[in-house]
């Protein structure tokens, strides 16, 4: 489609202005004149100047008058030299007729109006009276140009007249300098030009960055339309949907035969796109665009997630339509929310930002126009490809949910709240879904929170952040959906053996963390100042102990019941490794940088395995406060970073990673010992 | 072969309850026809003894697999043909036999074997390898019905199948169930061809507006209703509101789940012997009858 729309168009395009600019402009000159003006206008080849053209008598008979007048202030004086207080065109103005019209500029304006309108001339030109007697009394004299913008030979004549009378009027500026012997210098004063120094290769990323990601999003999302509609509601209006589900498959089977199906139609979508895209930019402007094949590799690449957000949201939304035409009612308004926002990389000034790198598709827009410019922070990327994959994984969700209502596959209806797997469960444990929405939701708003909490200081940012977006999330899901707290949030006193295992752990496991997974990707010094300033409380200096209750028990309490109670909870039936791990990744996602991601997973291993293991929140939470008393304590009393040997803060020595490593597994040992295997039998029941 | 009982089957749509507290059982070889008007609930209540639709209350049980709990195990062991169960416009029937043929794990050496065995039994050798969207509606109901038997299943739920057929084609189906019923399948379907019901039913269960107005054989139906056929018997408890008529529905509801079985298991003495001669008269055995009785109390069916 690109090379033909492109080509086509540019060759279409470029023969229209081809046949324009050979066209010469006819321009009816209304008023007297003066020879060298004429001359002027007629030095160039593509002005046809006609005095009078289309002007009624009677209009004319005013203008030999001289009872015509320039509007006072004529909105676009082109032809109008420097003004000069006093220089005014008073004395042409005629005193007693001139009164008596009403508005005598509008009678010009009107008859210009009609002759351009009817297409008689393509501009006007109005030489108001007493031009010629100004110029030669060397005062300022007055045109006005009148034209149709809206017709672009009409537009073309304007400009070249434009230029006509701007060369007329420096050479009648030039004479008059030399005539009182002045530097031809006197009258421009200051000349002042600018170069650009953007290379080509950013240019032409500002120039493409504009509309490609929206060309590219738009377009690929329309592949994966049809077959979405086709393979659910389409199946419903053929009957083939019931067959299917006789057939001894799962729900989760087929939607993820469908998904796939989809997601592929719509990722050849993509690489169709970004291919003929690619062939077409090369082809009509060879030499000028220079986008290397990493760039269209890496925008296919940012394709990718879109969509997969999108056939997931397609196919949830199509499930529910009763046949194609519905699906299609259905559909449309759905893509043009998905599609048309990622139009938003032609607004200038939208960037890639905190902000909006957690805003779905908009982030990826604006994502793929950095990449062409060559400016996308990696952190900012990897925030976007989180948020992008969360939306995934939320649309999947839904996706899912739908397709596990036969009732809707069957052609009938069902209540949003069922779909959406908010249905009151009393003493149950929440499902997977539930879990990951609730994730998804705190993650989103957290984000956005303390973006906004940013202004209000630390202290406050930490408080509201722990107890808004963790801890009441959390409760309103497990008491408003009713499951059954204790078991949901692991809620049971600890076995000694799981409270000393966790103070082992806690005190022990950043050693790992910081010590080998934080070499692996070291955060940009900067990083790690801000970090610090945030334990520390530099804005404000707090005792230690009030540092321990804020950055040790507060968001342990918070996000222990968060993430090991409510997110594992809907995780457990997968068994403990799935459980464990999953919940791992969102809590190192939920820190929201790359660079902690990986000691984050580790930890939150930890806290998952010691929460499993012992059954009990309290463990996890008594490992993860230490964990990070400690290392407050650490960066607090300096003297205690000097003994363990970590100066600045640098990574810990490989001597202290060692035998930090030993105190941890020994810590899994007395957890491994000391629980027994029937203690978490529980965890996987329902 | 297993037996299939439903215990207090519920499902509401919105605020409308289509099925209302449906019992019955289907003992092994047995062929059980479900008789209603249209809107009494037919559908929806084979579709949730299929395992294609989640009941609001109530249980399934093949054997000892629970169909709505395990839904994959019960499918593998289930053909169900509904007039809802459409074809693949575009694939041939041969290619749509295979494909079912995978989806429930049959190997490509049973599935050829089958594929041949049922062209020949249906006569679809003629149209096998002609796309399904192209053949006409009793070719299509073929395939259709190849499609639910392909896979040998111990139970064939079947929702009006000679629903919109021609006589010929009709008969052909009848035929079909004649002869899996010979061979010793059960059987369960609907219909509102009452002719049908009586040709080849051992027992009837009536519903209407989504309740058991009666069950039985054809001969305990008329005696209760006193009338001469199963045509007037449907039309009275059709038209006059059901329950009035009967003197104890909880007993009717009891003896749905009651009705014993007397053939041997494996006779197949059926096909020669006419379908509507009364069968009533059977000893009242024990099996299945009486463990789903113990159920309907325990509410753990051991059958």
């Amino acid at each position: 489609m690109y090379p033909l729309l492109f080509i086509g168009l540019g060759k279409l395009q470029e023969s229209q202005r081809e046949a324009r600019e050979e066209r010469a402009s006819t321009v009816a000159v209304w008023g007297a004149a003066p020879a060298r003006l004429v001359d002027a206008l007629k030095a160039d080849r593509t002005i046809e100047p006609v005095a009078w053209a289309e002007i009624s008598p009677d209009l004319r008979r005013r203008f030999d008058q001289g009872s015509i007048v320039p509007p006072s202030e004529t909105p676009e004086p082109p032809a109008q030299p420097e003004r000069e207080s006093g220089a005014r065109p008073a004395e042409s103005r005629p005193t007693e007729a001139g009164r008596a019209e009403t508005e005598p500029d509008d009678l010009v304006t009107q008859a210009a109006r009609d002759a351009l309108l009817r297409r008689r001339a393509d501009a006007i030109l109005v030489l108001w009276p007493g031009l010629e007697a100004a110029l030669q009394a060397g005062r300022m004299g007055r045109a006005s140009m009148y034209f149709d913008s809206v017709n672009q030979n009409s537009t073309l004549a304007r400009q070249r007249v434009g230029r006509a009378l701007e060369t007329f009027r420096r050479d009648v500026v030039l004479q008059r300098q030399r005539a009182r012997g002045l530097d031809e210098g006197f009258s421009v004063a200051l000349r002042a030009d600018a170069t650009n120094v953007a290379p080509r290769q950013r240019r032409t990323g500002q120039a493409l960055g504009t509309f490609l990601p929206f060309m590219l999003i738009a377009m690929s999302l329309l592949g994966g339309l049809y077959p979405a509609i086709d393979m659910t509601a389409g199946e419903k209006e053929r009957g083939t949907m019931q067959t299917l589900l006789c057939a001894p498959i799962g729900s989760a089977e087929i939607i993820t035969g469908k998904f796939i199906a989809v997601w592929i139609i719509g990722l050849i979508a993509a690489l169709a796109n970004i291919v003929s895209l690619a062939a077409a930019l090369g082809r009509i402007m060879p030499g000028t665009v220079t986008i290397g094949p990493s760039t269209y590799l890496l925008a296919f690449v940012m394709l990718v997630p879109v969509t997969f957000i999108v056939t997931a949201v397609f196919l949830a939304v199509a499930a529910m339509a009763k046949d194609f035409k519905d699906g299609q009612n259905f559909l449309m308004p759905v893509y043009m929310l998905l599609a048309l926002p990622a139009g938003v990389t032609m607004v200038p000034g939208v960037q890639l930002n905190a902000w909006t790198a957690f805003v779905p598709v908009i982030n990826i827009a604006l994502l793929i126009k950095a990449l062409l410019l060559h400016e996308a922070p990696p952190d900012l990327v990897f925030l976007t490809l989180v948020s992008a994959f969360t939306y995934a994984a939320l649309a999947v969700t839904f996706a899912a949910s739908v397709f596990e209502h036969e009732q809707l596959l069957l052609g009938g209806r069902e209540p949003w709240r069922t779909l959406l797997g908010l249905d009151r469960r009393p003493g149950r444990l929440p499902s997977a879904a539930v879990s990951l929405v609730t994730f998804a939701v705190a993650l989103v708003s957290a984000f956005y929170g303390s973006l906004l909490l940013q202004q209000a200081g630390t202290i406050t940012t930490l408080v509201a952040t722990e107890l808004g977006f963790f801890l009441l999330p959390g409760a309103l899901v497990v008491f408003g959906l009713g499951y059954a707290p204790r078991e949901t949030l692991l809620v049971k006193r600890p076995a000694l053996a799981g409270v000393v295992a966790a103070i082992l752990l806690g005190l022990s496991s950043w050693t790992f963390a910081t010590g080998v997974l934080m070499r692996l990707l070291p955060p940009p010094e900067e990083y790690v100042r801000a970090l610090e300033r945030l334990v520390l409380f530099k804005d404000q200096p707090l005792p230690l102990w009030l540092i321990w209750l804020l950055i040790g028990v507060m968001p342990a309490v918070c996000e222990e019941l968060f993430f090991r109670g409510l997110v594992m909870s809907g995780l457990r039936r997968f068994g403990p490794a799935a459980a464990v791990g999953v919940t791992a990744l969102l809590f190192g996602v939920a820190h929201a940088s790359i660079y902690r991601l990986l000691p984050t997973v580790f930890l939150g291993a930890m806290l998952g395995v010691l929460a499993w293991r012992s059954g009990s929140i309290f463990a996890s939470m008594t490992a993860h406060a230490v964990n990070n008393a400690f290392i407050a304590t650490i960066v607090h009393e300096r003297w205690i970073a000097e003994a363990l040997g970590l100066g600045g803060s640098e990574m810990p020595s490989w001597r202290l990673t060692t035998f930090g490593t030993a105190i941890m597994i020994a810590g899994l040992i007395v957890l491994w010992k000391g629980t027994r295997e029937g203690n978490h039998r529980g965890l996987l029941r329902r | 072969m297993p037996s299939l009982v439903a215990t207090g089957l519920v499902k509401r749509f919105g605020g409308i309850t289509a099925v209302d507290e449906v019992s019955f059982a289907v003992n092994p070889g047995e062929v059980v026809g479900l008789l209603g008007p249209n809107g009494a609930g037919k559908t929806t209540t084979l579709r949730m003894v299929a395992g294609i639709l989640e009941p609001d209350a109530g249980e399934v049980r093949l054997g000892d697999v629970d169909v709505i709990r395990q839904r994959i195990a019960a499918k593998r062991r289930m053909g169900f043909l509904s007039g809802d169960t459409r074809l693949y416009q575009r694939l041939s029937s041969r290619e749509m036999l295979w494909y079912f043929g995978r989806l429930h794990v049959m190997g490509d050496e049973a599935i050829a074997r089958r594929v041949g065995q049922l062209a020949r039994e249906l006569e679809m050798e003629e149209f096998l390898d002609r796309p399904c969207g192209s053949l006409s509606s009793g070719q299509k109901q073929r395939a259709n019905i190849a499609r639910a038997f392909l896979h040998e299943p111990d139970l064939l739920i079947l929702d009006e199948p000679t629903a919109a057929l021609d006589v010929m084609s009709g008969q052909f189906i009848v035929q079909a169930i004649r002869r899996e019923r010979g061979a010793g399948r059960t059987i369960l379907f609907s219909t509102h061809v009452m002719g049908e019901a009586e040709y080849l039913c051992d027992r009837i269960v009536l519903l209407h507006r989504g309740r058991v107005i009666d069950a039985g054989t054809l001969s305990e139906l008329l005696a209760r209703s006193r009338r001469s056929n199963l045509t007037d018997t449907f039309l009275l408890y059709a038209r006059e509101g059901q329950e009035s008529r009967i003197p104890n529905p909880k007993a009717i509801h009891a003896q749905t789940l009651h009705r014993p079985d007397h053939r041997p298991q494996g006779d197949p003495g059926d096909a020669a012997r006419p379908a509507h001669a009364a069968d009533d008269g059977r000893a009242a055995g024990p099996g299945v009858s009486a463990a789903v009785h113990r159920s309907r109390q325990t509410a753990g069916i051991a059958a």
